[in-house]
């Protein structure tokens, strides 16, 4: 018999005490009878939906918007951070202009992409690169400005130029900086990715839950929502497990 | 005696927001190729300014550096540096061995040299096999032997170290200061450094450079006729010693 306890996850335990109180209230308490359908049978929906194509199709056209706009995003703010971070004056005098769209809400932007782009998975790459393209970029430049200067002079003390500057120093210094920019983006990745379904007819998940909605699918609604979470855990614990990999000189 | 640098009438102004500081005024003095010179003074009396001029970091206001005869306009190649915080010089994100080996870059070395100048250089600070190791792993001291390594693994005819023992304790201390004069001894490199520390630069020095006043002149360049080798507990016990840290103190305090 192998020594090791049987450890059960904190986090399962909460799943399933919120299901149960889900269930309960949606069985015999105040959601009884209302629109809102009970755990079991959204549960049940949900393994169905997994045996569908479309449901796959969906998930993937979601990923794919989030995860095209998240990689252009980062092609684009990081090399534009760096070059930002790097001069005093670009820094001051772009910072204005990008807090500026930093602040703009996607959605607020979504008739103009539509007219744009029509409703299509290329609109939802679109709106995803701008909502987290400037935080990202002023995350970057910032991390960039951090760079110890006693480390930078004892580079240039040993003859080394911008360049390795830049390589050994600068993007390392800021890479916890970029991490955090990255773990934002990524969240907000996939929520513009679902936004962009649900008000701009961008197709993936997003637009199955307006379609489930409209029909009055209110467990297919659910069941999709169960997914849409799934999903952004499943992301999220990702990326924290990649960072801790790569800056682990932070930790401790 | 080939001198190795020569300071000429060097002046330095910081122009801020509130003012015109002046922290040198007509600055001169030479060093002879091997010597170990300190420069010594008050704080905030414009030593590490001194330096910064002399890395190449920073331009005189007046004046000029020259390094075996030629003006330096940006950091001398065979020159290398060891500076008070360690912590702040070294690369968390790099190894020991990845730290000193990134200055050997700028150098024409095959793989197989680099490795061998990295093994070196540890095993003349007495850090042998800590390679892989990274500088938040190692102690104040280690992490300043690693500097020290990474400075030998250049093979500078110059080094330049500001107040470099200043943040270590007092045994770690006096073990840096004898591996420098054995660098010295080994290697034959002309050494600069700033100290707070009188009787560390009576103990280190060939002469030292007593800086003093608002702005900096050099108020007088002292020989330490001491001889080599100097050990910590006897030279310390000199009367010669008393009396050059006793001159020199009194210089420093503006008291003579
Ligand atoms: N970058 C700077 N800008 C303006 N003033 C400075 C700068 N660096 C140093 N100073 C001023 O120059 C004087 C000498 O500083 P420093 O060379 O660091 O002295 P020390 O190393 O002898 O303690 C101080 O008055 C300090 O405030
Ligand atoms: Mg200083």
């Amino acid at each position: 018999m192998s020594g090791k306890p049987l450890r059960i996850p904190a986090g399962l335990v909460s799943a399933v005490v919120a299901l149960l109180i889900w269930q309960i209230a949606t069985t015999w308490g105040p959601l009884a009878g209302t629109s809102v359908p009970t755990a079991t049978s959204t549960l049940a929906e949900l393994w169905n939906m997994l045996f569908m194509s479309e449901t796959w199709d969906s998930i993937w056209q979601t990923i794919q918007m989030a995860l095209y706009g998240f990689l252009i995003a980062v092609a684009i703010a990081i090399p534009v951070g760096i070059l930002i971070g790097l001069s005093r004056f670009a820094f001051i005098s772009t910072k204005f202009t990008f807090d500026f769209f930093k602040v703009i809400p996607p959605i607020v932007i979504i008739p103009i992409t539509i007219l744009v782009f029509g409703p299509t998975l290329q609109m939802g790459v679109f709106l995803v690169v701008f909502a987290i393209v400037f935080a990202l970029a002023v995350q970057t430049a910032y991390g960039v400005r951090d760079a110890d200067p006693v480390l930078i002079e004892t580079m240039r003390c040993y003859g080394m130029g911008r360049a390795k500057q830049v390589l050994f120093a600068r993007l390392p210094a800021a890479s916890p900086f970029i991490a955090i920019g990255i773990r934002i983006s990524v969240s907000a990745a996939m929520i513009v990715a679902v936004v962009a379904g649900l008000v701009g007819g961008a197709p993936g998940l997003g637009h199955d839950l307006l379609l489930a909605q409209t029909n009055g699918q209110n467990t297919v609604t659910f069941a999709i929502v169960l997914i849409l979470g799934i999903l952004g855990l499943a992301v999220s614990r990702l990326v924290v497990f990649l960072q801790r990999r790569l800056i682990f000189w932070t930790a401790s | 005696m080939a001198i190795a640098i020569a300071v000429n009438g060097v002046s330095m102004e910081y122009k801020t927001p509130k003012g015109t500081t002046h922290v040198l005024d007509n600055v001169s003095y030479e060093v002879q190729d091997g010597h170990f010179v300190s420069i010594v003074g008050p704080s905030g009396v414009g030593k590490t300014t001194l330096l910064r001029l002399l890395t190449g970091l920073a331009q005189p206001t007046a004046g000029e550096i020259l390094v075996r005869g030629k003006r330096i306009s940006s950091s001398p190649d065979d020159l290398a540096v060891v500076l008070q915080d360690y912590t702040r010089s070294l690369m968390p994100w790099l190894s020991v061995e990845k730290n000193i080996a990134l200055p050997l870059k700028n150098q024409k070395l095959t793989k197989a040299e680099r490795k061998e100048r990295i093994t070196a250089s540890l095993a003349e600070v007495g850090l042998e096999g800590a390679e892989s190791k990274y500088p938040w792993q190692l102690s104040g001291g280690m992490q300043q032997r690693v500097s020290i390594a990474r400075a030998l693994a250049v093979r500078p005819s110059i080094l330049v170290m500001d107040e470099p023992f200043a943040s270590v304790d007092a045994q770690t201390r006096f073990d840096l200061e004898d591996l420098v004069l054995k660098v010295r001894d080994d290697f034959g490199i002309t050494t600069l450094m700033v100290t707070h520390d009188i009787d560390e630069a009576v103990y280190l020095s060939d002469e030292i450079v007593v800086l003093q006043g608002k702005p900096a002149k050099v108020r007088d360049v002292v020989k330490v006729d001491i001889p080599f080798p100097r050990s910590q507990m006897e030279t310390r016990n000199d009367a010669r010693f008393a009396d050059l840290r006793t001159h020199v103190y009194g210089m420093v305090r503006g008291l003579e």
